[in-house]
């Protein structure tokens, strides 16, 4: 359990909040690439840590990620014209640059200078690894770009989705480290997801219905070993990272592509459950980008032209009873994405912590919370929290079989960097 | 019509979650494994905990011989003697206390015990970034047959605050 004031601590991430900070402090996934395909494409809303954006593309190719709300009259800019180099408010025709400048005001004599007074707040956003990032925090502190494997790999080498999830970021998050509900929750998937099935590893995973946890620190945050009995004494590890505030990375299964996510706060109520598959030295096989595309393995099929999950609240996540009685799904509710989305939003927008009876097992989130408690406490000092600087960036998750005397964190150290040109370490 | 999950997911329902106690007091026993564990526990005890006892096996590197009894064998942080066996016996959890390079053999007795009367152990280890991975690793390989969950944690507040998580 936590104390409510923890609880709104970690839970809490709009302007001026603590947790919002450190958010602020690194590179946030904003929106896919996808999203403004062109020069003077319509722009898009974005909300991102409780505030209203508009990312938008200029005539020149720039990103723009600004006030959603023309400084005028507050109309909101979604509204507006793309037109040449700029943004048009649609009610008096004020113009905005891709940095928020105001460049016309049309009632105003252009040489009065007046429109020089006027700029809406505005972040950067910068494309990488098909992602458009963000930065919010005071631009004296920010840090160079991100360098998360999946991003620094070719396009072709990687797939990312976000899906909007109605929930909490912590309890998401909480989720993606929870490595003891996957013999639970998803046992229907690990032999019948084309993106999991057939890998040495489902089978100790399958045998070993209780795998015994170690929780490590690691630099930018925590290793979550996860280790059940192999062949010959020896055990099967699956190491999962996970890095401050909110990236998480699954253990690899066989040669399937590695994959993680984000979980970014849209406001206190929702965030987006990024999802990202690469693979290092090959590019995506039509196969695997296809089954990607149609929503399986941690990906979803959408509400066509938006972010929703097909299975969602709205329809009871298309929950099958007859299914969930005949084994072919633990919960009801098919996917591994919208298994945890559906539990994880049915605790309500901001699962009451202080209900909770967490045990032993647990450990990982414990210590998930006990490290961000820890780092908003020493960011008040001024100290930079982890996660931000590039070699924290620069992880693997892994799975390994090894000796019952070795510890996964030095026997793995190698697997559990980035290294070059070399796939994951994998089983 | 709303579906049923929308609305029962939403904020305002959240607030009819019924607001009465799900559980019963669990009883944690926190044993140091080591001279320097101990002293971390020692300040523990001093906070107020629901259901958490404090011991220390530090005395007694060793095992037991065959047929030598286990009574005395544990002591808590005055100095009395307890007997393992009646400690694990009214424990849901055992959490040892190691220090990184401290030899933890005091974990295979504590942990038969456990795995003997089915009860749940944790294991902490304290100070793993000061030392050799060689060092590390010689502790861990004493805890790790004995541990259904170890923990390698840098700051000794992480003992207080996993105690607060698990309601000791
Ligand atoms: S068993 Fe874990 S939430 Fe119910
Ligand atoms: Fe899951």
């Amino acid at each position: 359990m936590l104390r409510k004031e923890q609880n709104d601590l970690l839970t809490q991430t709009g302007p001026g909040t603590p947790m919002g900070q450190m958010f602020r402090l690194s590179w946030q996934p904003a929106l896919l690439a996808e999203e403004l395909p062109e020069n003077e494409c319509p722009q898009v809303r974005v909300k991102l840590l409780g505030e209203r954006l508009l990312a938008w593309r200029d005539t020149q190719g720039n990103y723009a990620l600004t006030d959603e709300f023309c400084a005028h009259r507050g109309v909101s800019l979604w509204f507006g014209r793309n037109e040449h180099n700029g943004l048009r408010c649609p009610y008096h025709g004020w113009k905005y640059d891709h940095t928020g400048q105001c460049t016309e005001v049309p009632s105003e004599p252009s040489e009065s200078g007046f429109c020089q007074k006027i700029k809406l707040k505005s972040y950067p956003l910068v494309e990488r690894g098909g992602v458009l990032w963000t930065y919010m925090g005071p631009p004296e502190k920010q840090p160079p770009l991100p360098e998360w494997e999946f991003a620094m790999v070719p396009g072709s080498h990687s797939f990312m989705s976000k899906r909007l999830q109605e929930s909490n970021w912590l309890q998401a998050m909480e989720g993606g480290i929870d490595s003891s509900h996957v013999s639970f929750l998803h046992s229907g998937e690990l032999n019948s997801d084309p993106l999991f099935k057939g890998s040495k590893g489902n089978t100790y995973n399958m045998a070993d219905m209780k795998p015994v946890f170690e929780v490590v620190e690691s630099p930018g945050g925590l290793y979550i070993g996860a280790r059940r009995n192999a062949e010959n004494g020896n055990y099967y590890w699956r190491v999962t990272q996970y890095v401050m505030p909110a990236f998480t990375m699954i253990p690899p299964r066989a040669d399937h592509p590695v994959h993680g996510h984000f979980w970014v706060p849209i406001d206190d109520e929702n965030c987006w459950a990024w999802s990202f598959d690469y693979k290092v030295t090959r590019p995506l096989s039509e196969k695997e980008r296809k089954a990607m595309e149609a929503g399986q393995g941690i990906h979803v099929a959408y509400v066509p032209g938006t972010y929703i999950p097909t299975a969602n609240k709205t329809n009871d996540y298309l929950v099958d009873r007859k299914a969930q009685k005949e084994g072919r799904t633990y919960s009801g509710v098919f996917g591994i994405a919208m298994q945890d989305a559906s539990l994880q939003e049915s605790m309500g927008p901001i699962v009451d912590r202080t209900k909770e009876n967490l045990v032993s097992t647990d450990n990982g989130i414990i210590m998930a919370r006990h490290r961000l408690l820890r780092a908003l406490k020493t960011m008040e000092k001024g100290d930079t929290p982890p996660g931000i600087v590039a070699e924290h960036q620069r992880v693997r998750s892994a799975a390994v079989v090894l000796p019952p005397d070795k510890h996964f964190k030095d026997a793995a150290k190698e697997a559990l960097v980035v290294q070059t040109g070399k796939e994951h370490v994998t089983v | 019509m709303q579906s049923e999950s929308a609305r029962m997911s939403s904020a305002a329902e959240a607030r009819y979650r019924i607001d009465a106690p799900n559980s019963k007091p669990r009883s944690v026993k926190v044993i140091a494994l080591d001279h320097p564990s101990e002293r971390v526990i020692e300040d523990l005890a001093q906070r107020k905990w629901n259901n958490a006892s404090f011991f220390t096996a530090s005395a007694f590197g060793g095992t037991p011989l065959k047929g030598d009894s286990f009574a005395g064998w544990l002591s808590d942080l005055a100095g009395r003697t307890k007997n393992l066996i009646e400690e694990v016996n009214s424990a849901d959890l055992v959490v040892m206390v190691a220090t990184a390079g401290e030899s933890a053999q005091a974990a295979s007795i504590i942990g038969e015990a456990c795995s003997v009367k089915r009860v749940m152990t944790t294991a902490l280890v304290l100070g793993g970034q000061s030392i050799s991975d060689e060092a590390l690793s010689k502790t861990l390989s004493h805890l790790r047959p004995w541990a259904l969950m170890l923990v390698i944690a840098s700051a000794e507040e992480y003992i207080a605050d996993m105690l607060a998580a698990l309601r000791a």
